[in-house]
């Protein structure tokens, strides 16, 4: 570590502009836009707190509330406990085990929207692929996209098919960092594969677990690609997820206040939960 | 390496089902993507079953001629490749540096860790929450419907992916090597041009694939921002509804069409998925 250098600051400066030209400041100018009433081509009018009162009698607001924070926990739980499955499996004698990796790579790096869109295909309820199969094993017709119910289920399976697979790569690659040590001392215990798993392999990959749970929970929080696609936010408002709301309220209703206020309150909810587990994982950079 | 455990054939035979399984989830959206996409329209929902190309239907690449043939889609096509390459452009020229100096150098007064925190940060804030005052800023400077205002947007979005993860690879480093060029006379910034530099071009070029590849991917801001002509390829994708119905051939054409790009990126710089999307906590 070289100290007393003019020169760090000649390569750390322009980058440091630059977020505070493009997120500071955008934050800020968000910040003093949600105290008024901003409505385009009419000057702006200041409305103190109104806007952040609007937000505790807003019913299409704590729907979508509801729908984000119980989409963030259902999807990131069940794509963290599969990727360990998955993660499990694959960390045993496997042959053609890169080609199958480099398959579970794809989905993660497929564009949200045409995820959205390819589901639009497949969740088709007049003969598309699932609900044909379907229909002919079980004589079951499911409507995806009419129902509350199932159109969010739609949209979870879209979601863990796209994340499933970055929670497997990322715990694979904690596991194989893993000395092979420890599980021939283990194996002389003689404890069952499941006491090994909870006892030794659990505790040693449990930073790398805290990490992509942290990664997945701020990824989460951004939905709104896949929605807009499949069901944009339908059927009436079953899976109007937070970012989509806002969105229309400030895209499409041009009702700019508000959806800054909202904006902001988005940001303090993901702030509150991600410091909580950010404080934990926060030595990984020292 | 994985761990050989005692092996018994039925063992063996359900995890390759098992194996079996999981790939034929991970691929099936993509693999329904690309045979719809090769159907003549007319069968689209007259194929049945998996609908395998050869063998229950003679595939076609009509529908893909059609697509690329017009206008909208090439021009689509063209603003995602310019607006993924300058921002990455200017995220590495901005993000490297930074990087550099965060490894090298140290900083008293916000220290280098706390300073690595404050860009590793911008990933954690919604866009969502920026997109009205960055809507007004551009409509302000008239840059609604350019890719200008793309391109800068999008820079932010993956300064943080350069600045991070250079910061690790530089310091995973020596700094003997520089140690030895400073005796030499060699200046700060000769030693970061000519020695460190050089030496950090496979993980540069991993960077630089992932920005481009979430650049591509970016929607929100590109379908606030643009109208007419600046409509990158995922929002033409999204327009398609609207004007000609549910046709699934040719949405299936655009979605393959526009995943195509990152995906395939993403198999060139494996090695580095997990550090990359992982900031370097994770090493793959």
């Amino acid at each position: 570590m070289r100290k007393n250098r003019r020169a760090k600051y000649f390569f750390i400066f322009p980058a440091i502009i630059w977020v505070l030209a493009f997120t500071i400041f955008p934050l800020i100018y968000s910040l003093g836009l949600s105290f008024f009433r901003v409505r385009l081509g009419r000057p702006a009018q200041f409305v103190g707190l109104n806007n952040f009162a609007r937000i505790f009698s807003d019913y299409k607001l704590g729907n979508s509330l509801r729908v984000t924070l119980l989409y963030v926990a259902i999807t990131v739980s069940i794509q963290l406990i599969l990727g360990i499955l998955i993660a499990l499996l694959f960390n045993q004698e496997i042959r053609g085990k890169n080609i199958f990796r480099a398959l579970l790579i794809l989905p993660i790096f497929c564009t949200p929207v045409a995820v959205g869109y390819l589901g639009l295909t497949i969740f088709y309820e007049e003969g598309g692929p699932i609900n044909s199969i379907l229909m002919s094993l079980f004589n079951l017709k499911i409507p995806w996209l009419s129902s509350r119910i199932w159109a969010w289920v739609a949209v979870f399976l879209l979601d863990i098919w796209q994340w499933t697979p970055f929670c497997f790569l990322v715990i694979l690659a904690g596991l194989q960092s893993l000395p092979e040590e420890i599980y021939d001392a283990a194996y002389v215990d003689s404890s069952s594969e499941w006491e090994i798993f909870r006892k030794i392999t659990f505790p040693m990959i449990q930073p790398v677990i805290m990490i992509v749970l942290l990664l997945r929970l701020i990824e989460s929080f951004k939905i709104f690609d896949v929605v807009y696609s499949l069901t944009g936010g339908g059927p009436g408002t079953a899976t109007e997820v937070y970012s989509l709301y806002t969105y229309r309220t400030g895209m499409k209703f041009f009702d700019l206040g508000y959806a800054s206020a909202l904006g902001y309150l988005l940001l303090a909810i993901v702030i509150v939960i991600i410091n909580f587990l950010f404080r934990q994982i926060r030595e990984v950079y020292e | 390496m994985g761990v050989v455990r005692r092996k018994s054939l039925s063992g063996t035979i359900i995890r390759y089902i098992l194996v079996a399984i999981i790939i034929f989830w991970a691929i099936f959206l993509i693999y329904w993507g690309v045979v719809t996409s090769l159907k003549p329209p007319a069968e689209t929902f007259t194929i049945t079953g998996l609908s395998v190309p050869f063998l229950q239907f003679q595939p076609t690449l009509e529908n893909w001629r059609t697509e690329l043939s017009t206008r909208e889609s090439r021009s689509a096509l063209l603003n995602s490749i310019i607006v993924a390459v300058s921002a990455t452009l200017i995220a590495l020229v901005l993000g490297v540096p930074a990087g550099y100096a965060l490894a090298r150098f140290e900083f008293r007064r916000m220290k280098n860790r706390d300073l690595t925190i404050w860009f590793l940060s911008q990933r954690v804030l919604p866009p969502v929450v920026v997109l009205i005052p960055f809507f007004l800023i551009m409509r302000t400077l008239h840059l609604l419907d350019t890719l200008w205002a793309l391109i800068l947007v999008n820079a932010t979005f993956v300064l943080p992916f350069a600045v991070v993860i250079m910061r690790q690879t530089f310091q995973d480093l020596p700094a003997e090597l520089e140690e030895a060029a400073e005796v030499d006379g060699c200046s700060d910034f000769m030693s970061f041009w000519r020695i460190s530099l050089p030496l950090a071009v496979p993980t540069l070029v991993a960077v630089a694939a992932i920005c481009v590849a979430f650049t591509w991917n970016e929607f929100l801001f590109a379908l606030s921002l643009t109208t007419l002509k600046a409509k990158t390829f995922p929002v033409y994708l999204a327009g398609a509804e609207d004007t000609r119905g549910v046709q699934f051939w040719f949405i299936a054409t655009r979605a393959i069409l526009a995943l195509a790009p990152p995906t395939i990126l993403a198999l060139f710089i494996q090695r580095y998925i997990v550090r990359g999307l992982t900031f370097g906590a994770v090493k793959g």
